[in-house]
């Protein structure tokens, strides 16, 4: 394992910063007002491929982020912040390389 | 040692002005400042360096630049270093190998008379029946064959340091492809990292005296001046950081490459990776062709031109490229005769005029239609053996004494981290076949990795690379170098591969033919196992070990390859090559186990506990005291006088804000809303599958202001647990980690409230501080939050102040509890004071699966609240009904078992012991264990397991000391 993740208050870090804090569902995540917390919150669904989950830059700001993560080659789609959204400026989306 | 050295020439690295030594058993070498082991030990005369793995074979320098395991020696104890690369350092000692006795002289060396009895794959053949058999065999094969040994009496060196680099481009080789990348890639200004292998820049063409006539603006200059001045310009560049003697030695998920130098591991990840790791030289497979004496090409050249070192009288060179005849060259110019010079017919007429007139002119002569058979010597060359390409089985050869073999036969690209990359080069890793390797997402090569040797193409390639990787970093600037590609295109067109042809007979009789020289794998073996089935490529491999050594078939995957493909009558490329994975080169497990970051953490009272003569213990990263003077007198000073317990490891957190309340509701199983303020309450945390996480207490010191403690391992976590639940809710709450900020004692013991009220300025009395109660307040005149808790079971109080009075308070309560007889009390004390109230400690008595249900905290898990984490699960599982509880336990007698121990029931293990400590007050051990549901009500009769006895048990469900709590609340 050795991939960065893009934190929207410190930058690219090696994924050894972080702690797995589990996937969690898009459409009721955990801070919204919908998703009481004694559902089984995480819903580890466990799929390969794309997914969404919250990381916590443990060795950094200790901040809690959401990213998209493509299960099956470690790479990175998108970060932000809880609540926020993938379009807001904190936001952070990977590039792919003019070459790639 | 003088005789042995050349005069000084130009381009040698060694300084004769600087002395040093070393031994080597039992000799003292002298060596030069620059020198290698290798190197100086030649130059001592030494020929054999090693033994091989498994015949014992003597084993000398032959690549001379660290690809071959030839010359892996001992050095002050550190098994596997090779030689020719490790630079002679003053008062090391450096010993042989897998020699019984010496590299010169070994027993065993017998054992190859008797290889008909080693056939390929011996091992899963013999000695496996009987069974025993299996294992003696073992024990005398791992004395018998092997890689040094690890002197148990002598520590490592442990430990390397982990570091992380992000440069935007990373060049992995500093011969003329790599330099020139390097030159190209920093113009932008961008941050560029270059790792090389050897002492200095400049690849191959440090020891290249050859003048290249055309060599674009260096033509002219020899292959050492080129490397010096692209090794200066690149070095002047501010942003270039050059690593010598760093290697490389994989490439990893997300782009990540490992580099390995010294005692420093560097984590590189590079946006953009250039290799320019050239090839590796292989040998010829002629008759003993492990024989110290014959050399690659290379070997020698390093050997006469950057350590000027004579490497013997007479030698008989095959050319099979271009190299070997100006390294014949080379030999006359350092006064060694030339006796033969083998190469083709068409390299007479295309190659160096000059060195075929020179070579010529020194009476060497020059065979063209000649291949050798076999060398023949004891312990190192006397004699090689050549004969007509066309001369029939019966032909003896002609037989030519000389004391050097040198070969230049071909070489392999380097293409290991190409392949990490996901590359596939077509011609298998044999050079000669140009190749245009695909730049798989911002991996570009350059140089001979590309299959191409020559200096022209790259240079060119390698600034191709450089541009490329530079601009692939700056979206929208097209790379600026369709005319270099151009010129590499012709020159490619005009470029023709040298043709080895067949300068090696390949009869099966005439000495041994090693193919894999880590291993000791012979022609015969491969083609033994081929026959027995293992023709595939990656199964001939693994059946007979070739390829699998120290070298990693850097020298004896072409010929695996070559045997494979003849003996199932495909093309090289058709066999395909075995997958390529790291380590590239061996890295030591001392370096990949160097901690990243260990930290060990002492509280502010630390050297006091030291002080008191302290035993300490590890509680995650901190470090606490155990005992002091004996348990049973800790445990004493508690339950009769007073105690003091550090408990500054505690983890300590800050929950303010109008929201604080309503996160400690939905974080942990209780109401902490309703609390008053100047209240304390026991907490216990689960995941949303009901788990125990963590436990402690909460106490409301102000409306908006919680003091949380939690275990003293998990401060971090519950952190961070906090944090996730607060996250995007836009609350308004703060949760701060103040551990570290606060020191921590527990004054516990009937005599707590005289000695501490007499420095408090707080009212200890029950009435107005009672139990469960928190206070602000200072103590001995510093500030303090004061709790009433009481964990060990005795009227008690933890109180929190400013770490940086940890002393100060710590001496002041000694001082004042002098005449009560106040103890400093450890671990050990507290856990049996702990046990006697069945107070569990989460993660001792409690694992992944416990719910705080199945425990004494039960109670604490208020499902009439709203929402909680774990809620569901939880409810869940109170429908169902729990399987197990666990429960205070009290063994018949004073016989005790060990925490793990199996609780059983009419023969069968129904639980387990968590908990078992010897009780001073009730004789008898008590402790906490896992038992049936059926079985966790009072009095139920167990037994617990010690060894084969099985002690009689009773189930306690209320604490054993002060049931009441009287005690507790007086």
């Amino acid at each position: 394992m050795s991939f960065l993740i893009h934190c929207p208050n410190c930058g690219p870090r090696s994924a050894y910063e972080y702690r797995f804090g589990g996937e969690i569902d898009e459409r009721q995540p955990p801070w919204s007002a919908a998703a009481p917390a004694a559902r089984r919150g995480s819903a580890p669904r466990n799929d390969s491929g794309q997914r969404t989950e919250m990381w916590y830059h443990r060795h950094g700001c200790r901040r809690w982020l959401v990213a998209r993560r493509n299960a099956s080659t470690n790479e990175v789609l998108a970060t932000f912040r809880p609540g926020d959204h993938e379009d807001e400026p904190a936001a952070h989306r990977t590039e792919r390389r003019p070459d790639a | 040692m003088r005789e042995s050295r050349l005069p000084p020439g130009e381009g040698e690295i060694v300084d004769r002005r600087a002395r040093l030594t070393f031994s080597y058993r039992g000799r003292r070498i002298e060596a030069f400042q620059g020198d290698t082991i290798g190197s100086a030990l030649y130059a001592a005369g030494v020929r054999a360096f090693s033994r091989s793995f498994k015949y014992h074979r003597p084993r000398g320098l032959m690549c001379a630049s660290g690809d071959c395991p030839n010359c892996l020696v001992g050095v002050d104890g550190v098994p596997n270093v090779r030689a020719c690369v490790e630079p002679a350092a003053d008062g090391t000692n450096v010993r042989p190998q897998n020699v019984f006795p010496s590299p010169e002289w070994d027993l065993l060396a017998g054992i190859q008379w008797f290889d008909r009895c080693l056939p390929v794959g011996f091992y899963y053949k013999a000695f496996y029946r009987p069974r025993w058999m299996w294992r003696a065999a073992e024990r005398l094969f791992r004395r018998l064959g092997g890689l040094g040994t690890l002197r148990r009496d002598q520590p490592i060196a442990s430990g390397g340091w982990h570091r992380e680099r992000r440069p935007d481009v990373l060049i992995v080789g500093g011969g003329a492809a790599g330099l020139c990348a390097a030159l190209e890639a920093a113009r932008p200004g961008g941050d560029v990292m270059l790792v090389d292998e050897q002492d200095a820049l400049g690849g191959y063409l440090r020891c290249d005296r050859h003048v290249h006539a055309s060599a674009d603006e260096h033509s002219g200059a020899r292959g050492f001046e080129i490397a010096r001045r692209l090794a200066d310009a690149v070095e002047a560049l501010p942003n270039v950081e050059v690593l010598r003697r760093a290697t490389a030695f994989g490439r990893y998920e997300g782009g990540l490459v490992g580099v390995a130098q010294g005692r420093a591991l560097i984590h590189v990840r590079p946006r953009a990776l250039v290799v320019a790791t050239g090839g590796h030289e292989t040998p010829l497979l002629f008759g003993n062709h492990d024989l110290p004496g014959v050399f690659l090409a290379g070997g020698l050249r390093r050997l006469m031109n950057l350590y000027g070192v004579k490497p013997g009288r007479t030698a008989v060179v095959v050319a099979g490229r271009p190299e070997g005849l100006a390294v014949a060259a080379e030999l006359l110019d350092a006064s060694v005769g030339v006796a033969a010079v083998l190469l083709s017919e068409r390299a007479l007429n295309e190659w160096s005029r000059a060195d075929v007139a020179k070579v010529r002119a020194a009476g060497a002569r020059l065979l063209t239609s000649h291949a050798i058979r076999e060398v023949r010597g004891r312990g190192r060359v006397q004699s090689a053996i050549v004969e007509r390409r066309d001369a029939g089985p019966a032909s003896q050869g002609e037989e030519i004494p000389c004391d050097l073999v040198c070969v230049s036969a071909g070489y392999r690209i380097a293409a290991e981290l190409l392949r990490h990359a996901g590359a596939r080069p077509a011609s298998g890793d044999q050079a000669g076949a140009p190749d245009s390797l695909p730049a798989t997402d911002g991996v570009y090569a350059a140089g001979d990795v590309t299959g191409i040797h020559d200096l022209r193409i790259a240079m060119l390639q390698g600034r191709c690379a450089g541009v490329r990787a530079a601009s692939a970093l700056h979206a929208g600037e097209a790379p600026e170098c369709e005319p270099w590609q151009e010129q590499i295109a012709r020159l490619e067109r005009e470029y023709v591969p040298p043709d080895p042809g067949t300068l090696a007979t390949c009869e099966p009789e005439g000495g041994k033919r090693i193919v894999c020289l880590c291993e000791d794998v012979t022609g015969a073996d491969l083609t033994g196992a081929m026959t027995e089935g293992f023709d595939d490529i990656e199964t001939l491999k693994r059946y007979s070990t070739a390829s699998m050594g120290p070298c990693q078939g850097k020298m004896c995957l072409p010929a695996t390859i070559a045997a494979c493909a003849a003996f199932r009558g495909i093309t090289p490329s058709q066999t395909g090559t075995t997958t390529a994975r790291p380590p590239i080169r061996p890295v030591s497990l001392a370096l990949l186990a160097g901690r990243k970051h260990h930290v060990t953490r002492l509280t502010p009272l630390h050297h006091l506990h030291v002080r008191a003569g302290a035993v300490f213990m590890d509680m995650g990263p901190w470090k606490r005291a155990r005992t002091y003077t004996s348990a049973d007198e800790e445990y004493g000073a508690v339950r009769e006088r007073v105690g003091v317990i550090d408990i500054s490891t505690l983890g300590k957190l800050e929950v303010r804000g109008r929201d604080a309340a309503a996160l400690l509701d939905k974080v942990y199983t209780g109401v902490f809303s309703t609390l008053q303020p100047g209240r304390c309450r026991h907490a216990v945390m689960c995941d949303d599958g009901g788990v125990i996480l963590d436990d402690g207490a909460v106490s409301r010191t102000d409306e908006d202001r919680y003091f949380v403690t939690t275990t003293s391992t998990n401060v971090d976590f519950v952190e961070g647990w906090l944090r996730r639940w607060a996250a995007g809710t836009g609350a308004c709450v703060h949760v701060a980690n103040v551990t570290s900020g606060f020191a921590a004692l527990n004054v516990a013991g009937p005599a707590a409230r005289s000695v501490l009220g007499g420095l408090a300025d707080v009212d200890l009395s029950t009435t107005k501080f009672p139990h469960m109660a928190c206070r602000q307040g200072t103590v001995a005149g510093v500030p303090a939050l004061f709790l009433r808790l009481g964990f060990v079971g005795e009227i008690g109080w933890e109180i929190h102040f400013a770490a940086e009075y940890a002393e100060y308070v710590w001496e002041t309560l000694f001082e004042a509890g002098r005449d009560a007889g106040m103890a400093p009390v450890g671990v050990d004390a507290q856990r049996t004071l702990r046990l006697e109230k069945q107070h569990l400690i989460v993660g001792h008595d409690t694992d992944s699966t416990s719910t705080p249900l199945e425990t004494a905290m039960a109670s604490e898990v208020r499902f009439e609240k709203h929402d909680f984490v774990g809620k569901a699960a939880l409810t869940a599982i109170r429908a169902r009904g729990v399987r197990s509880m666990l429960v205070g336990i009290e063994l018949a007698d004073a016989r005790g078992a060990d925490e793990g121990s199996p609780v059983v029931r009419d023969g069968r293990a129904v639980g387990r012991v968590t908990s078992l400590r010897y009780s001073p007050q009730l004789r008898r051990h008590v402790g906490l264990a896992w038992v049936p549901a059926l079985l966790s009500h009072e009095g139920a009769r167990v037994d617990v397991l010690s060894g084969d006895t099985a002690l009689a048990a009773r189930v306690a469900r209320r604490p054993f000391y002060d049931p009441a709590g009287t005690r507790l609340k007086a």
